[in-house]
């Protein structure tokens, strides 16, 4: 197929993997005080796992076009999340602990920086693919 | 005759070039698209290309320009500055992609002109 707007496949992968990323950050923040989910345990940050869609393409790496990146997986941080001491909390335990959410918003915050400099720069690129295109159909013009 | 045009050395290489420019531009979508994957390694133009392409101006017909074709391949050089092993850098990818865009534009400029010359010579109107 005629492709005018070139590496806009892996571009359009890169922005929905970016896209996933920030909504899984914005339900990290979201839940940073959940102190009892369904399973009844204290809410988990939730992380995405990036990999490169045809990392088989390395031995032909012309063929570029859908080479973008795909979310392998989200899945949760194990880390243990921090304890406080709170005995009226309808949460806590027997010793008045409550265990709190292991998520970090200062680590939330230049996750979704990170994410979205990506988005716009790869917002770029199709800015400038479009650019390559209408400069192309306007040879022999004047 | 008017084969004449379209075998300068001057249109033919901007042809070339265009290709080229096209394809780096792929290589640095594909790299800033993968700016966060791990262990991901950038692509870019072949260097031997470069010099390929070079040698075949220089010639002027001795070297067919037809038979050096822009390729990519792994970047060698690059050195991964975070420990994810990924070798794209952001500022370099973005300086990449504009004197790219510009390239291409000069590059078609260069196949206008010449078309419109060849338009001037038939018409006799610019």
């Amino acid at each position: 197929m005629l492709n005018l707007l070139t590496g806009a496949t892996s571009t359009v992968a890169a922005l929905n993997a970016e896209r996933l990323r920030l909504e899984v950050i914005t339900q990290n923040i979201a839940n940073a005080n959940t102190t009892r989910g369904l399973d009844g345990k204290p809410y988990q940050r939730q992380q995405v796992a990036f990999e490169s869609a045809l990392r088989g393409a390395f031995a032909n790496p012309n063929e570029v076009e859908g080479n973008g990146p795909t979310v392998r997986e989200v899945k949760p941080d194990t880390r243990a999340g921090r304890t406080v001491y709170q005995p009226g909390h309808p949460h806590a335990n027997a010793d008045g602990m409550l265990q709190l959410p292991n998520v970090n918003i200062h680590e939330e915050m230049a996750d979704m920086i990170v994410a979205s400099r990506t988005f716009e720069a790869n917002l770029a690129v199709i800015k400038n693919s479009r650019q390559l295109a209408t400069l192309t159909m306007s040879i022999g013009k004047r | 005759m008017v084969d004449a045009i379209f075998n300068q050395a001057g249109y033919a290489g901007a042809k070339k070039m265009l290709d080229a420019t096209v394809l780096r531009h792929s290589a640095i979508a594909q790299n800033l698209a993968n700016l966060e994957t791990p262990n991901y390694r950038r692509v870019d133009l072949n260097p031997s290309f470069q010099a390929e392409f070079a040698k075949a101006i220089k010639s002027d017909g001795g070297v067919d320009l037809a038979r050096v074709q822009p390729t990519l391949m792994e970047d060698m050089n690059a050195v991964a500055s975070t420990r994810d092993g990924n070798t794209v850098r952001l500022e370099d990818e973005m300086l990449n992609l504009s004197q790219n865009t510009l390239q291409h534009g000069f590059e078609i400029q260069m196949v206008s002109g010449a078309l419109l010359k060849l338009r001037l010579a038939i018409t006799g109107k610019a």
